[in-house]
């Protein structure tokens, strides 16, 4: 058994975040990741990040006579999330952001400039104002680097207890009474598997995107990372709501960031109309309108037969020009080349909405603690529930800055203040003979269906079930495919291989049995809100309830319970509130 | 993007595990060619639907995470990119790195002369400024995936251990163009021994291996210009 003070499972820009804040705080600190950290999502992020600061030269974000404050920054997260923002901690997300910025500036990270020098802002979909920091169309990229060169930096530091774990699975979350003890992970590469303990946990596993085949994201965000807090029973929020983005390559599904609308892309239809405009809710802001409604409008243009190719639409740059590309969007425009074998200098780019980013997640404070003691999330993962019902573009880069440096500070202070007695050696010795046991039991399937069966039909179903729009019927007939996909897994599941050691059948088979659970909690989310708001709009329920609420889903003896409490609209204790001079 | 004639692709992937197979070997597979565009698409074919213990990584299945690497038809290249051809279609794992398992390949080596060379900034001063034209020269430089191809298309890091690659002078010298950093002096010290970046023969495979441009060779010029 290996001991931490603090383990750190992720090392996206959350999990690496959190680390540099808490080795700073001497803490034994362990990060397990079951990619090389800069394999993870967050590197793919090419957008940018939100951020009211003080420049160089001034404030940012000045236009004609009006002046950009956190006050602004937090009233549009508000507004694009309709109002479902928690405001403790959007309040936190809006006043930290400014340092996350000095912080990233201070190690080095190559944001995009101005000819004067000053940092380059762009304006993001659902601003007021420009206010998003970014380095061309690799933002993440930029930033992870500078994050995970300066954990190198403390690394190198003899004093300093940092230790990572690559290419570890993480199987298990250890949770006894209500407290969190540490983790069992395998070790791809060797396939050896160990209990390693600590004195808490920080949760930063990232988005799970595939559990849906139309989706822009990485491969590996399964939705295993969530699924092992969710057995050990940590509650989750507002699983339903799902963002789809509206602009990704036709077929392959690769993002064309909002960058490329920020800087004045067009989206026509199939006879060159700016179509927006004939909706009345993107009609003024067009382009720039929030996601879920672009989105939307795309999906009814398609219905409506004005698409391009049957299932798309054109995202047109050409006249942004060549400069301007070359300077501020080179990333787009090799995806194009590469993966759809276009020039967007030259031609409109065939675009269709799929799931971009999860909304839901493990339910956390503004401090990012969640329902046990000890035990921390930050990222994609958590649902502070800052973006409300849905999610403005460059806030969640910032989310998982803002609170991955918070559940260290957070992890930091429990751990100095408890005294945490451990659970004492036979507990240790059953959990971890018992999911060891689990992994054998595994590897002795020899049934009939591939794992790749079941994921194709799982990621049809909710593509197809699950949506950007749904409704009652198609949910219910989800969650029988899901029941039945779930049975076979358990009686049929044919596997590869007979050991531990590098055996990626045994990783997927693991990791879809987390997929099948964390899918089948979207939809039981989904069926419960019988409403609709932001990104969930169920047809057969149009119109909005009247009350913010969040959905509460969570296992009881094997059972999901699903119950809604209201979105929290306190002042942040102690300090004068942005909130009421909104 | 290719359209293939034919309904079929052929592909022949490197297979080899050292710890159960005495040498490695080539195996085929015959796979339907609808929905195929990449090599990572031919990949996952295989373990999806022929042999589920196939060993390769991958993450974010567009060039941006180099987690794939690979050499294919005889070149190093990103799986995920290079498209597949009607004819011939072979993949091996990176040259120069032990061989895990497959395609998968023991990056230590690589990290550790990358972390060798301290790839981080250290600032002169808490109000040093970078200035544009430095921001600009660096431009290019931040694309670095990490992904291993120069390292592997190198013929001075399999001779010479001590060697750091490519890629690391490569962020060396991102460092050095930073007008901010402190650590200008034991950087150069780092990399002006016998082993350091004089090792370069300038044969340039590093440039053709890397697959955002990065043209690695031209920083240890750049290096090489400032030392001497
Ligand atoms: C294409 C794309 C572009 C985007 N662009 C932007 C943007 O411009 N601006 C913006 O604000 N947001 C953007 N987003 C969203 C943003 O990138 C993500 O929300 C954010 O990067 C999530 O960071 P994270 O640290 O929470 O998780 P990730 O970066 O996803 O990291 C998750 C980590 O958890 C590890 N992990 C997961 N499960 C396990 C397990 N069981 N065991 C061990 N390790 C595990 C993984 O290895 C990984 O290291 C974009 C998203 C996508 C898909
Ligand atoms: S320089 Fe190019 S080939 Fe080398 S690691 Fe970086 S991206 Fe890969
Ligand atoms: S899978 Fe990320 S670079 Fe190929």
């Amino acid at each position: 058994m290996k001991e931490f003070d603090l383990i750190i499972v992720g090392a996206g820009a959350a999990g690496l975040r959190a680390a540099i804040t808490a080795v700073r705080k001497n803490l034994r600190v362990a990060v397990i990741s079951k990619v090389h950290p800069l394999r993870s999502q967050s590197v793919v992020a090419s957008g940018g990040l939100n951020a009211v600061v003080e420049n160089r030269n001034g404030k940012n974000g000045e236009t004609a006579g009006d002046r950009d404050s956190i006050q602004t920054h937090m009233k549009d997260t508000l507004d694009c999330g309709y109002g479902f923002s928690d405001i403790p901690a959007l309040e936190t997300l809006v006043r930290r952001a400014p340092s996350v910025i000095k912080d990233l500036e201070r190690w080095g990270c190559l944001f995009t400039m101005e000819s004067n020098g000053s940092y380059a802002l762009r304006r993001m979909g659902a601003s007021s104002f420009p206010r998003t920091f970014f380095a061309a169309d690799k933002t993440g990229l930029a930033l992870m680097h500078t994050l995970f060169e300066q954990c190198i930096r403390l690394r190198q530091n003899k004093d300093v207890q940092l230790r990572f774990f690559e290419e570890w699975l993480v199987l298990k979350l250890l949770v006894l009474n209500n407290t969190v003890y540490g983790v069992i992970a395998m070790d791809i590469i060797s396939g050896n598997i160990e209990l390693l303990s600590a004195k808490s946990v920080i949760w930063a596993s990232g988005g799970f995107g595939r559990i849906y085949g139309r989706s822009s994201n990485a491969t590996i965000n399964s939705g295993w990372g969530l699924a092992v807090p969710y057995y050990a029973g940590l509650p989750l929020k507002d699983m339903e709501f799902v963002q789809f983005h509206p602009t990704q390559l036709s077929g392959s599904h690769i993002l064309i960031s909002e960058a490329a609308r920020s800087e004045g892309a067009l989206l026509l239809n199939r006879k060159g109309e700016r179509f927006l405009s004939s909706y009345d809710d993107t009609k003024e802001a067009m382009e720039l309108s929030p996601r879920d409604r672009i989105s939307r409008n795309i999906r009814r243009e398609i219905l409506a037969g004005r698409a391009v190719d049957a299932s798309c639409v054109h995202l047109d740059l050409r006249h942004i020009g060549a400069k301007k590309i070359q300077e501020r969007l080179p990333g787009i425009r090799n995806l194009c080349k590469t993966f759809a074998g276009l020039d967007p200098l030259r031609y409109p780019i065939p675009v269709t909405p799929g799931q971009h980013y999860m909304i839901g997640g493990i339910d956390t404070n503004e401090r990012a603690e969640t329902a046990v003691k000890g035990f921390y999330a930050a990222g994609e993962c958590a649902n502070t529930g800052v973006h409300g019902a849905n999610r403005m573009g460059g806030n969640s880069l910032l989310e998982a800055l803002v609170f991955g440096e918070i559940a260290a500070e957070s992890a930091a202070s429990y751990i100095r203040k408890k005294h945490i007695k451990t659970p004492g050696n036979t507990y240790y010795i059953n959990v971890f003979t018992e999911e060891k046991k689990r992994i054998e039991n595994l590897l002795k399937q020899k049934g009939n269906v591939s794992i790749a069966d079941i994921r194709e039909k799982l990621q049809r179903t909710m593509d197809e079930k699950a949506g950007i729009y749904r409704d009652g019927m198609g949910l219910v007939e989800a969650s029988r495919t899901l029941w039945e996909l779930n049975n076979m897994y358990k009686a049929d599941l044919k596997l590869d291989g007979r050991e531990t050691r590098v055996n990626y059948s045994l990783i997927n088979a693991i990791e879809l049995k987390g997929s099948l659970d964390i899918a089948d909690a979207v939809i039981q989310a989904a069926l419960k809100r019988n409403e609709s708001i932001g990104v969930h709009f169920r047809n057969d329920f149009p119109n909005f309830g009247g009350r913010p609420r969040h959905s509460l889903l969570s296992l009881w003896k094997g059972k999901i319970r699903i119950r809604f409490v209201p979105v929290n609209t306190n002042e942040v204790p102690g300090i004068k509130g942005l909130w009421s001079r909104l | 993007m290719v359209t293939f004639m034919k309904d079929t692709v052929n592909i022949s992937v490197f297979r080899f595990d050292p710890l159960s197979d005495k040498e490695a070997r080539f195996d085929n597979y015959t796979i339907p060619a609808r929905g195929l565009r990449t090599v990572m698409d031919a990949l996952m074919y295989v373990r999806d639907h022929k042999d589920g213990t196939l060993a390769f990584r991958s993450s974010c299945r567009q060039g941006r995470c180099g987690s794939c690497a690979v050499h294919f038809n005889g070149r190093y290249g990103l799986a995920c990119e290079m498209p597949l051809s009607e004819g011939k279609n072979q993949v091996r794992p990176l040259a120069q790195l032990p061989v895990i398992k497959d395609l998968v390949v023991d990056m230590e080596r690589f990290w550790e002369k990358y972390e060798a060379v301290k790839p981080y900034l250290v600032r002169s001063s808490n109000d040093a400024v970078l200035s544009l034209r430095k921001r600009l020269e660096m431009d290019k430089l931040f694309d670095c995936i990490l992904c291993g191809a120069c390292f592997s298309a190198c013929l001075m890091t399999g001779k010479n251990p001590d060697f750091h690659g490519p890629a690391a002078y490569a962020i060396l010298n991102r460092f050095l163009l930073d007008d901010r950093d402190a650590l200008r002096e034991q950087r150069l010290a780092l990399v002006k021994g016998e082993n350091g970046v004089f090792r370069c023969h300038q044969m340039f495979n590093c440039n053709e291996a890397c697959p955002k441009k990065i043209y690695p060779s031209e920083n240890i010029l750049e290096i090489i210009k400032i030392i001497d």
